[in-house]
């Protein structure tokens, strides 16, 4: 366990971007660290994936609607930081035209990734205008933002024929989604997927998800998981 | 390692009085990631093992409530026979004094359990989990019964020379008759307290929070219930105990400690990523 410091804290539309010194490794994409500030009296840590990294500072986004979030979000909060841990993005498996899709603030663990692949456009659902704010993380050169009530699946639709892979990460709802597309249309697809967390490391057995019809941490196994161990329902 | 620190349940003696819950840490997968949290316990003890392999309750197995968390993980582990082929020898090759925690859905469940690793070397003492919340069936309905109980440690004292240590549920009406028909049975200890069954709602679907509907409550909420639990018991037989629940600095042993328990363990917190000794 590292001990860092908020260095600084920025809103960003309903999220907060929290900068926190980079006493620790940032992981690669799609991997997550479990954070805790130390003034907040709860009890688990957080799980959150890392949207950016400098040589100084490492920043996660997040959305500050519980007591803990809240107290991570401050600049100057003393924070416990464990990891990085699990299975990220696999850029050298995506391919020559992958496709980037997010939803909601999800989308903007995408960020690292899309610096790996510049060429991958990206396609985000989000519920409204300012939510979408977290797309602006993401430096892909082309990009289509879809607002509620669209349906970014139409988007995705068209470029599947095309696509070597997709890599998304979001909703729950949304990621299913795009895994029964994608097995539709035959395109492999890396899906990041969330779970409740205690420890983050595989110790607890607490996150389990089904994949290739057997419970599975999903800490240890994931959290970005082959398309094709999820159970799709067509 | 002061010596100041040093104590025993029963005849084992202990460099300190921390271990972890059962059913808390997976040492390996910790190891795995790079953690060597076992280093700082006085002894390992295992996740529950039963007879056949299970998978566990549905997801979502943890939540966060007022006080600490709700788990319901429902013993997932790869039954017995693959647990001594496999998971025993490499946690036994941590280096750690090590106590194996048995569960079951019947009598014969924990005995066989007793008999099977009666002969497995590196194994300090054998946990009866007659307490676990979270399963539909066996294990907190035996140990919610004192007849049942005695008989049940009374089966596995005939089947194992290693010490046998109960740990029993606050879930029960009289956890005192409860803990003297251990006594009775032939438990070398007692292991106080499992989690409290608890239910978190989802505030939007209104809705149970966790696929098990509910779970075991762990955390500072649990540590008053197991003082409690400690000092009924302490009261009502001669067994050695070990405290469990809360345990999430190192003032809660030492400071909240009715008199007579001197060993405690910390489990949710440790869920909960505090990996250093003074976290505990």
């Amino acid at each position: 366990m590292t001990l860092a410091r908020v260095a600084a804290c920025e809103p960003l539309g309903p999220y907060v971007q929290v900068r926190i010194e980079r006493t620790f490794p940032a992981g690669e994409p799609g991997q997550f660290h479990m954070l805790r500030a130390l003034a907040h009296d709860g009890f688990l840590a957080r799980a959150l994936s890392a949207v950016a990294t400098a040589d100084d500072s490492v920043t996660f986004l997040t959305q500050p609607r519980g007591p803990a979030l809240a107290a991570l979000a401050q600049a100057g909060a003393e924070v416990e930081v464990l990891g990085p841990f699990g299975r990220g993005f696999d850029p050298a498996a995506a391919g020559a035209a992958p496709v980037l899709v997010g939803g909601g603030f999800g989308a903007a663990l995408l960020a690292p990734l899309s610096r790996l692949l510049p060429a991958a456009p990206l396609l985000a659902a989000f519920r409204d205008a300012e939510a979408a704010r977290a797309a602006e993380l993401v430096p892909a050169a082309e990009r289509e933002i879809v607002l509620s009530p669209g349906n970014v699946l139409d988007r995705l639709a068209p470029r599947l024929a095309a696509a070597t892979s997709v890599l998304a990460a979001g909703p729950d709802g949304l990621v299913r989604a795009v895994a029964a597309a994608c097995a539709a249309a035959g395109v492999p697809c890396q899906l990041a997927l969330e779970a409740p967390m205690a420890c983050g490391y595989g110790a607890c057995y607490g996150c389990a998800v089904e994949l290739d019809g057997r419970l599975v941490r999903l800490c240890v196994e994931g959290p970005v998981v082959d398309g094709a161990r999820l159970a799709v329902v067509a | 390692m002061s010596s100041v620190l040093a104590t025993r349940v029963g005849a084992l003696e202990l460099e300190h009085p921390v271990m972890n819950a059962s059913g808390t840490l997976d040492p390996l997968a910790a190891r795995a990631a790079g953690l060597e949290i076992d280093r700082e316990l006085a002894l390992l003890v295992t996740k529950t093992v039963t007879p056949l392999a299970r998978e566990g309750n549905e997801a979502p197995r943890v939540s966060e409530v007022e006080g600490g968390m709700l788990n319901s993980i429902g013993l997932p582990n790869p039954g017995l026979e693959a647990f001594i082929a496999t998971t025993l020898p490499a946690v036994r090759a941590l280096g750690r004094p090590l106590v194996v925690s048995a569960g079951g859905f019947e009598h014969a469940d924990y005995e066989l359990a007793c008999r099977r690793l009666d002969g497995e070397p590196g194994i300090a003492a054998l946990e009866l989990n007659v307490s676990c919340p979270n399963v539909k069936s066996g294990c907190i309905s035996i140990g919610s019964d004192a007849a049942e109980t005695e008989a049940v440690v009374r089966l596995c004292r005939a089947a194992t020379r290693l010490p046998l240590w109960v740990k029993l549920s606050p879930n029960v009406a009289d956890l005192a008759a409860i803990a003297c028909a251990a006594e009775r049975g032939g438990a070398d200890a007692l292991v106080l307290t499992n989690t409290l069954r608890g239910l978190a709602i989802d505030h939007w679907t209104l809705k149970p929070l966790l696929g098990g509907v509910t779970g075991g409550l762990s955390g500072p909420a649990l540590k008053p219930v197991a003082l409690a639990a400690v000092q009924t018991c302490r009261a009502a037989c001669a067994l050695p105990i070990v405290g469990v629940g809360g345990i999430a600095s190192g003032w809660d042993p030492s400071s909240s400690s009715p008199p007579g328990p001197a060993r405690c363990r910390s489990g949710a917190r440790r869920s909960a990523s505090r990996c250093s000794p003074g976290g505990f």
